[in-house]
């Protein structure tokens, strides 16, 4: 479904993505891997349209959505999640959710949204009742009327995750979502991210180490200096030699 | 259930205070207070919902004002013609302005001073077009679309009352939500699929709408137009009006613009101390209550309940 074809992104003389390609299938739970500075959060940044690549192609389902805005790649049914959790100060996870609704809404009613102005009653039921599910799913029921302040780590990266879903995404792109966590955190994230596979859901995850990731994805990609040095299970990509140069003195890191 | 039964109650005081008080000089106190409402809460929808400083507000007013006169007497469609052209003239001119604003990405300061500079241009142009402005002197409106002080009561109130249920409707809806996102984090709302340019391009030009029919009534009221009306003063005026008021609820302006307008009027001393007294009560109840006046009640029916 997303197919990347020489994608390349240079900031002045340094080079953070190189002539990259791949495709991510759908269904699957796909990893991208590598020491920090590799240029994976710049290549996510990329496909979803938070940053204009220099020179290549992204195929967003035979469409090369490359320099497109990022609310634009969101509507056809792509979306990120950020490293450093991104919230609404002052707004409770609820609120949050409602926001991120605004695309389902869009959706499904196109612009006989603008209808609702004026008798939203139903629109919004529906749209709270997802959000509902949506926390469920996402283990913070229990955060559900806490405004962003008060929520913990890893209650924060984890509704950057139920955003995310709120719209109804075919592809998630989740930046390290497990960075910054606890294992216990980790778990849970784990617990998450099989519901949504379960589901049908198609995943890209990046982290700087294999960790949690081992068990869950389908198929790895290792990077360095924004090339891909490795592709395959992780289990292969982590046996791949020039993978552990990658990480060499770090080796235990990526392990 | 509550809240609307307040509401209803606040109405029907309202509706019925004319029956009240005979007097001419609270009523046309009033009259004025609710005009500057509604350019307070339209304001806010702009300011406190979407979060742009714009400082384009006074010129969409005074632009409208204006506008309604000259398309009256050149067009020959009347007042009410000239209030629905001057509302479409003052809609097409906010969304030139404020589509160059955002397409270039201004935010907070920038966005105030640039479209400060839009709102000079346009007092600028009203002070020299003196064939059609009569430029410094301003015009004395002749016609009295609307006769006696207890009709215009009742034409602001109603005014107002739109105003206030078309900013509500919005603000309580998925625009509203998006409205929030653009204010507390546009770079999230962007990847969450909210267009953030289409949505701050109708907050302000919903905004400016609501001022430009504030500015029709307004300036037929008063009996004249001056360029003042389009002036800094004017934006200045229509902020502290929101921020004593309150932010956080689409009719907190109206509170504001309650005490701001009758304040003037009720401080009986010489201009000059009048002025010096006026700025310290400001000063003093925005450094007090920082959620405005709504804020504070708020805060004290909370205390106690």
């Amino acid at each position: 479904m997303l197919e990347v074809r020489g994608l390349t992104k240079r900031f002045g003389g340094l080079t953070a993505v190189a002539e990259l390609s791949f495709s991510i299938v759908q269904g699957e739970i796909i990893g991208i891997f590598g020491p920090n500075g590799s240029g994976k959060t710049t290549l996510l940044n990329l496909v979803a349209g938070l940053a204009r690549p220099t020179s290549g192609v992204i195929l967003w389902q035979g469409t090369n959505i490359a320099g497109w805005q990022a609310h634009q790649i969101a509507t056809a049914g792509l979306v990120k999640t950020f490293q450093n959790p991104q919230l609404f100060p002052e707004l409770t996870a609820l609120e949050h959710l409602l926001i991120a609704g605004h695309l389902a809404l869009k959706r499904r009613l196109g612009w006989q949204r603008l209808a609702t102005l004026f008798r939203h009653a139903q629109a919004s039921q529906t749209l709270a009742h997802r959000a509902r599910e949506v926390l469920a799913l996402c283990r913070l029921d229990a955060a559900r009327e806490a405004r962003a302040a008060e929520l913990s780590y890893g209650e924060e990266k984890m509704l950057g995750v139920a955003m995310g879903l709120m719209c109804e995404p075919q592809l998630l792109l989740l930046d390290e979502p497990a960075s910054g966590l606890g294992a216990e955190e980790i778990a849970n994230l784990e617990r998450v991210l099989r519901d949504l596979k379960r589901e049908g859901m198609t995943l890209c995850v990046i982290d700087h180490k294999v960790g949690f990731l081992r068990q869950l994805a389908d198929r790895a990609i290792s990077l360095h200096h924004g090339a891909k040095i490795a592709e395959g299970t992780p289990e292969e990509v982590l046996r791949n030699p020039s993978v552990v140069s990658a990480y060499l003195g770090r080796a235990h890191a990526a392990i | 259930m509550k809240r609307l039964a307040g509401t209803a109650l606040v109405a029907a005081a309202l509706l019925a205070l004319p029956l009240a008080t005979q007097s001419d000089f609270v009523l046309t106190i009033l009259v004025f207070a609710f005009l500057q409402g509604m350019l307070a809460v339209s304001f806010n929808l702009v300011f406190g919902y979407a979060g742009q400083l714009s400082m384009f507000h006074a010129a969409a007013f005074g632009i409208a004002a204006y506008a309604t006169h000259l398309f009256g007497k050149h067009l020959g469609v009347g007042y009410w013609g000239g209030v629905v052209l001057a509302a479409a003239l003052v809609a097409a001119i906010s969304v030139v302005v404020g589509a160059i604003c955002f397409r270039f990405r201004l935010r907070e300061f920038y966005f105030a001073v640039v479209t400060l500079a839009f709102s000079e241009m346009a007092r600028l142009t009203v002070l020299n077009w003196n064939s059609m402005t009569n430029g410094s002197l301003g015009i004395n409106l002749q016609e009295r679309p609307i006769d006696g002080t207890l009709a215009w009561y009742y034409v602001a109130l109603g005014a107002l009352a739109i105003t206030l249920v078309v900013c509500w409707r919005l603000v309580h809806s998925w625009m509203g939500r998006a409205f929030v996102a653009i204010r507390l984090n546009d770079e999230l709302g962007d990847t969450l699929g909210i267009n953030v340019f289409r949505y701050k391009l109708v907050a302000f030009t919903a905004g400016s709408i609501m001022a430009a029919f504030a500015g029709s009534l307004y300036a037929y009221f008063l009996g004249s137009l001056e360029p003042g009306l389009l002036s800094i003063d004017t934006s200045l005026g229509i902020i502290a009006m929101v921020l004593l008021g309150g932010r956080r609820a689409v009719a907190a302006p109206v509170l504001g613009a309650l005490v701001l307008t009758a304040l003037p009027h009720l401080i009986h001393f010489s201009a000059e101390i009048r002025s010096l007294v006026y700025g310290a009560i400001l000063i003093f109840s925005i450094l007090v209550m920082p959620q405005g006046i709504y804020g504070a009640a708020a805060q004290l029916i909370r205390r106690h309940a």
